[in-house]
């Protein structure tokens, strides 16, 4: 069998009429006259799906840690846990995961009773390259990542996530999005709004 | 001494006028242009300012205005600022032989609305248009960057090579009006009822593909080739002095062109035309302002047609170009213009 790896050369006919540019320019005008396939970014914003990598969080102690991971870790490192802080256990595998380890700057501090808690977790996000490999790491699902991508600042300073930035975003993203069910842009009714000729009908694999 | 007062005073409101009309359709049609090319790659383009972005030229304008002046180290000022004004000035200048209609009368004077009925229009418009070289070839020189002036050289050989075409396509619609008068060639359009196309297609169409290559358009757009030379020749000019060059380039000029090639082959300001029968007019109820509508509804088919093109087309390479040129479009146009002399006289006189 003989393999098509290019079009047919023009014919004469097809040459002096100009048929290509005329087909060329039929399909531009079938365009532009569609729906456009745009969003007008500062007042509308599309929500990106759940798994997207943008900004850090911290989750906070809320009761949903996985156990009996969280318990375990707690134990082993003496840590006082506190409701509606994070479950931050200061173990530094983020750090040790990440490929720009320096952008981490974590602490923890004793408290009077002997137990600790993470004091200092700042973030440099202008060295970080958003792999999640940090997220990978954690080990009571303490760091991970949120929709916001927005990063956007007016100065260097505004690019550091503190403890504080983290746990706030990770209350409102548990608010927002924990009960979520995991989805990927195919099931996205926005996306299938803009680009629904990309609505492929999948065939059913047999024998399910 | 009354009349001569009375013709300044036409003159000058015509200048007034036209100039008007060149300058401020010719901003406003960035804003055309940006829409059909958006809505071409369905996006749809500039929408903040005013309705659906159309204020969008006057943000632009402040824009460019408000922007630092840079100067290239070494540059030569004095060609460097030449070059601006070579390119605003002809490109302006044609639309003095442009006709916008037939001859009415207001207060008892008769008035052409074209500023000057040269009987050698035409030559005047190719003149003019081939002192586009000049402008970009200094403007590339003036500027002391590499970039600008690969950009400069290659245009200069398109518009060199182009304008050898573009005049002899035009022999056809000249040979079959017998005049050089854009005024007298529309008149002997409507006189034979009949638009030059019918009988000069191999004509409009290489007088297309020219003007493309002089307005530097796609699929000749090689002087900017904004892959390869980021913009072209413009690379070292900056605030206003950087938009003059597009608005002269594609704009004024394309719409000179469009109007021009109205004029040759599409009867100017007549209706709707059957082959040697007579001339069909849908607008017959606008009286007669209807004429005037006529030619600008052609000529903004025709811009848009450009428009159309240019965001359809791919690129040709710099040596295709001329040997297009060369090749290809200047035997056709003497072929045109042999079988046309040898044809008209039978068939006219």
């Amino acid at each position: 069998m003989i393999k098509k790896v290019a079009a047919k050369p023009l014919s004469w006919l097809e040459r002096i009429f100009f048929i290509d540019f005329v087909r060329g320019l039929k399909i531009t005008l079938k365009n532009a006259f569609r729906k456009t396939i745009t969003t007008h970014y500062p007042y509308e914003k599309i929500t990106p799906p759940k798994r997207f990598r943008g900004f850090f969080a911290h989750k906070v102690v809320d009761g949903t840690e996985p156990q009996p991971a969280f318990q375990e870790w707690v134990n082993r490192y003496n840590i006082q846990v506190e409701y509606g802080k994070s479950r931050c256990v200061v173990c530094l595998r983020c750090k040790r995961a990440c490929p720009v380890p320096q952008l981490f700057e974590i602490e923890g501090k004793k408290l009077p009773n002997g137990k600790r808690v993470v004091s200092v977790f700042n973030m440099n996000m202008l060295l970080c390259t958003y792999c999640g490999f940090c997220v990978d790491a954690c080990p009571v699902d303490c760091l991970y990542q949120t929709d916001i991508h927005e990063t956007a600042s007016y100065t260097r300073k505004d690019a550091i996530l503190t403890l504080e930035i983290l746990e706030q975003i990770g209350r409102d993203w548990q608010m927002r999005r924990e009960n979520e069910p995991d989805r990927i842009w195919i099931d996205d009714e926005q996306r299938m709004k803009l680009w629904y000729e990309n609505d492929v009908k999948l065939p059913k694999p047999e024998g399910v | 001494m009354h009349s001569f007062w009375v013709d300044l005073l036409v003159a000058i409101i015509k200048i007034l006028v036209i100039l008007g009309i060149a300058l401020g359709i010719g901003a406003f049609l960035t804003w055309v242009e940006r829409k059909v090319a958006a809505h071409i790659q369905r996006r749809p383009g500039p929408m903040v300012v005013g309705w659906h972005g159309l204020l969008q030229p006057l943000a632009d304008g402040v824009k460019l205005l408000t922007k630092e002046d840079l100067f290239p180290r070494y540059g030569d000022k004095f060609l460097y600022h030449l070059a601006i004004i070579l390119a605003l000035v002809p490109a302006t200048l044609v639309f003095s032989v442009v006709p916008f209609g037939p001859e009415f009368e207001i207060f008892g004077y008769k008035v052409k609305p074209i500023l000057s009925d040269v009987n050698v229009g035409l030559l005047l418009v190719f003149a003019l248009g081939s002192m586009a070289v000049y402008a970009v070839a200094l403007a590339g020189w003036a500027s002391n960057s590499k970039y600008p002036l690969i950009a400069s050289m290659r245009k200069a050989g398109v518009l060199v090579s182009y304008e050898v075409v573009i005049t002899f396509a035009v022999m056809g619609p000249i040979i079959l009006a017998g005049t050089l008068s854009t005024y007298e060639i529309v008149e002997k359009q409507i006189e034979q009822k009949l638009w030059y196309i019918w009988l000069q297609p191999i004509a409009f169409v290489v007088y297309m593909f020219a003007a493309l290559a002089e307005m530097g358009r796609v699929p000749f757009d090689v002087q900017e080739a904004e892959a390869e030379l980021v913009t072209g020749f413009t690379v070292e000019y900056g605030g206003m002095k950087f938009g003059l060059f597009p608005l002269v380039e594609w704009y004024i000029e394309g719409l000179t062109l469009s109007a021009i090639a109205v004029v040759l082959f599409f009867g100017g300001w007549s209706p709707i035309n059957i082959p040697f029968v007579g001339f069909v007019d849908p607008l017959f109820f606008l009286g007669p302002l209807s004429p005037f509508v006529w030619f600008i509804l052609k000529t903004t088919a025709l811009f848009l047609f450009i428009l159309w093109l240019h965001w359809t087309l791919p690129r040709y390479r710099i040596d295709q170009i001329t040997q297009n040129a060369w090749k290809i479009m200047l035997p056709l146009t003497l072929f045109n213009i042999v079988i046309t002399a040898v044809l008209a006289p039978i068939v006219w006189r």
